[in-house]
């Protein structure tokens, strides 16, 4: 078995938001919505710190679809538009979603947007990768993990745009890749674990 | 004579009209996406599946006095069977309306057929009030013939499915919020005894409201005394309710914990309040204080207020219900959620947390399906009801009031199949 995932050191990602462009370009992603962004944690203005003078701290969280192992989004989902495929990664199928939104309700990340409008590209072309499908109004879309580059053997772009290299691409059903390693060594550990999701994202610090 | 049929003229005409109005917005809402709606990436779901979640609810009360009657053998609730089952088709039509409307690829709706799944609670939902619809029907075309032999047999088979199915609806419709282990707010085990509990408020409620309705337009007669006698059972119902919110609440109160203590600030001292508190208000300690008293129940005004505030409050809980879980993110900062617009200005298009308010759209196909079910009820209830007996389905005790009926709505020859009941 393959589980593609990603490992983010937040101790590396400064924040600079690089992937989230590099995600949008990709995945020919419209206006108004992204599949990956990165929040500062904690406040309301971006790169803000918490905490009161001189004892600040500041936190960066890149979010995008955990490739949850117990997926929320799968099960509810009542056509089974979104499904879990063999490398691990979690996909929509646009043919089959109809729209309901009950996907975006159960996934406890935000990680899942809706395209409410004919979606709009600004410049007016369809900027992604060629392989990338073009999805229509009334479904649903989020991170493939980067699909047709992941098929290809390619890694995906936010693991190839960051600067700093904050991110790590695998395959966690290999012990001996880098990512199972920096798991492993790391004590890396996942998003909101109490709901029972079991992320395959991990962050470390 | 000639003024209440102008009355429901004008009615059906200005129900017709809203009708037409909101299926011309909804084609437009097809041909534009659910963008012209305020639903955005952070609250996902708004009016329509509050009100999709409303109308299930409201067509449980009739279902369910209809046919706990005759599973209980109650006399005295079969009398407003009819009135009732019609009151449910439509309401159940009207939900499942909102759930069609909600979509944002009704194209693809028969992907719900050729390609279930079956782990879905909407799925689930899909099936059940399929059966649901189909119950209602069949127990509307046995209700027109109650008399008979066969059909009194087969009432009393529909109805023993009938209670069952109805709380299931109302259930299942539950599971859709309770199982989401992402929301705070949703994800607990009183989700399905509290939507069955305000279905059954709000649906004896509205069956009240219509009753009183048909009354005064001489198309169904309702005792007084049957009145007040469901009236008095709506104040239980009311208590069954007012329990499981403070069940919910004080559960949710107790520990503290921060996402249970974010939703509780927001019903009690943030943006939801007043929908909670008219609820828990006007929605519940009202009502119940207006017809916990007999002497008060037995005067069909203070009936009327009290229904309508419990009808009005249940659709407040829809509204906060399903709203305060979607104002925090479980994994929030800035700049928080791509709100899901193009058209918005940088600044705009983030939201930190989620908001929401209907837009003229959404409000103009929810009164077209507020207006197609007043209008359907309208149609069919002089069909229904108008050239039947009223009183076959029961014997009653009180000869009086019986013969009173026989002469009002349909001669003597109707006494023939009261005994017809089986069960
Ligand atoms: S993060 Fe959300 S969308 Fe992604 S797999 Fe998990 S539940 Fe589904
Ligand atoms: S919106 Fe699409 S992907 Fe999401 S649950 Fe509905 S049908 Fe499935």
């Amino acid at each position: 078995m393959t589980r593609l995932a990603i490992a983010i050191s937040q101790e590396r990602c400064t924040g600079c938001q690089t992937c989230v462009n590099a995600c949008k370009m990709e995945n020919n992603v419209p206006m108004g919505m992204l599949w990956n962004r990165v929040i500062t944690v904690g406040t309301d203005v971006m790169d803000g710190a918490v905490g009161s003078y001189p004892n600040l701290s500041k936190e960066y969280l890149p979010l995008a679809c955990q490739h949850c192992e117990n997926p929320a989004c799968m099960a509810v989902c009542p056509v089974g538009a979104t499904y879990k495929d063999e490398k691990g990664r979690v996909l929509i199928n646009y043919d089959l979603c109809i729209g309901c939104r009950i996907c975006m309700a159960a996934c406890p990340y935000n990680a899942r947007c809706f395209n409410w409008e004919e979606p709009v590209r600004d410049p007016d072309f369809n900027y992604g990768h060629r392989d990338v499908p073009v999805r229509p109004r009334g479904v649903t879309e989020k991170c493939t993990l980067c699909k047709e580059r992941t098929d290809a053997d390619l890694e995906p772009m936010c693991v190839v745009c960051c600067p700093t290299r904050a991110r790590t691409y695998g395959d966690l059903d290999d012990p001996e890749s880098e990512i199972s390693k920096l798991i492993r060594e790391k004590h890396a550990y996942q998003l909101l674990p109490e709901r029972g999701t079991n992320p395959q994202v991990h962050y470390y610090k | 004579m000639q003024k209440a049929s102008t009355k429901r003229m004008s009615l059906l005409i200005v129900c017709a009209l809203l009708t037409a109005t909101g299926v011309g917005v909804w084609i437009y809402q097809i041909t534009q996406g659910l963008a012209i709606t305020g639903m955005n990436n952070g609250s996902s779901w708004g009016l329509y599946i509050a009100c999709f979640m409303f109308f299930v609810g409201l067509s449980a009360g009739g279902l369910i006095v209809a046919s706990s009657a005759s599973v209980f053998g109650v006399r005295d609730f079969k009398k407003v069977s009819r009135p009732a089952v019609l009151l449910s088709t439509v309401c159940i039509i009207a939900a499942a309306a909102f759930i069609l409307i909600d979509l944002g690829g009704i194209q693809r709706v028969f992907n719900l057929i050729i390609h279930p799944n079956l782990t879905s609670p909407l799925m689930w939902d899909v099936i059940v009030i399929s059966v649901y619809l189909l119950i209602n029907l069949v127990y509307l075309v046995l209700l027109r013939k109650p008399d008979e032999q066969r059909s009194a047999r087969a009432l009393a088979i529909t109805s023993r499915f009938a209670l069952p199915v109805a709380i299931l609806v109302h259930s299942v419709t539950a599971w859709i919020f309770g199982l989401e282990i992402a929301k705070a707010g949703w994800y607990s085990a009183i989700m399905a005894p509290l939507f069955v509990s305000s279905a059954l408020d709000s649906g004896l409620a509205l069956l009240l409201v219509v009753l009183v309705v048909l009354n005064a337009a001489r198309l169904f007669e309702t005792s007084r005394k049957l009145i007040a006698s469901l009236a008095g059972l709506l104040a239980v119902f009311i208590a069954v309710d007012a329990f499981m919110v403070l069940s919910e609440i004080i559960t949710m109160a107790y520990p503290g914990a921060p996402e249970e203590a974010f939703v509780l600030a927001e019903l009690t001292r943030g943006t939801m309040a007043p929908w909670f508190w008219f609820q828990v208000i006007g929605g519940l300690v009202v009502p119940f204080l207006l017809l916990v008293f007999s002497r008060l129940r037995e005067k069909t005004p203070v009936v009327v207020v009290a229904s309508t505030l419990v009808v009005l409050g249940v659709f407040c809980k829809r509204i906060w219900l399903l709203l305060t879980s979607f104002i925090e993110f479980n994994v929030s900062g800035a700049p928080g959620l791509a709100f899901g617009r193009a058209e918005r200005t940088a600044t705009e298009t983030w939201t930190l947390v989620g908001t929401y308010s209907p837009t003229w759209a959404e409000l103009l196909i929810t009164l077209g399906v507020l207006a197609l079910a007043v209008l359907v009820y309208t149609l069919l209830a002089p069909r229904l009801f108008g050239t039947l007996p009223t009183h076959a389905l029961h014997d009653d005790d009180s000869t009086e009031r019986h013969a009173r009926a026989d002469v009002l709505l349909d001669g003597p020859q109707a006494a023939a199949g009261t005994q017809a009941e089986v069960g």
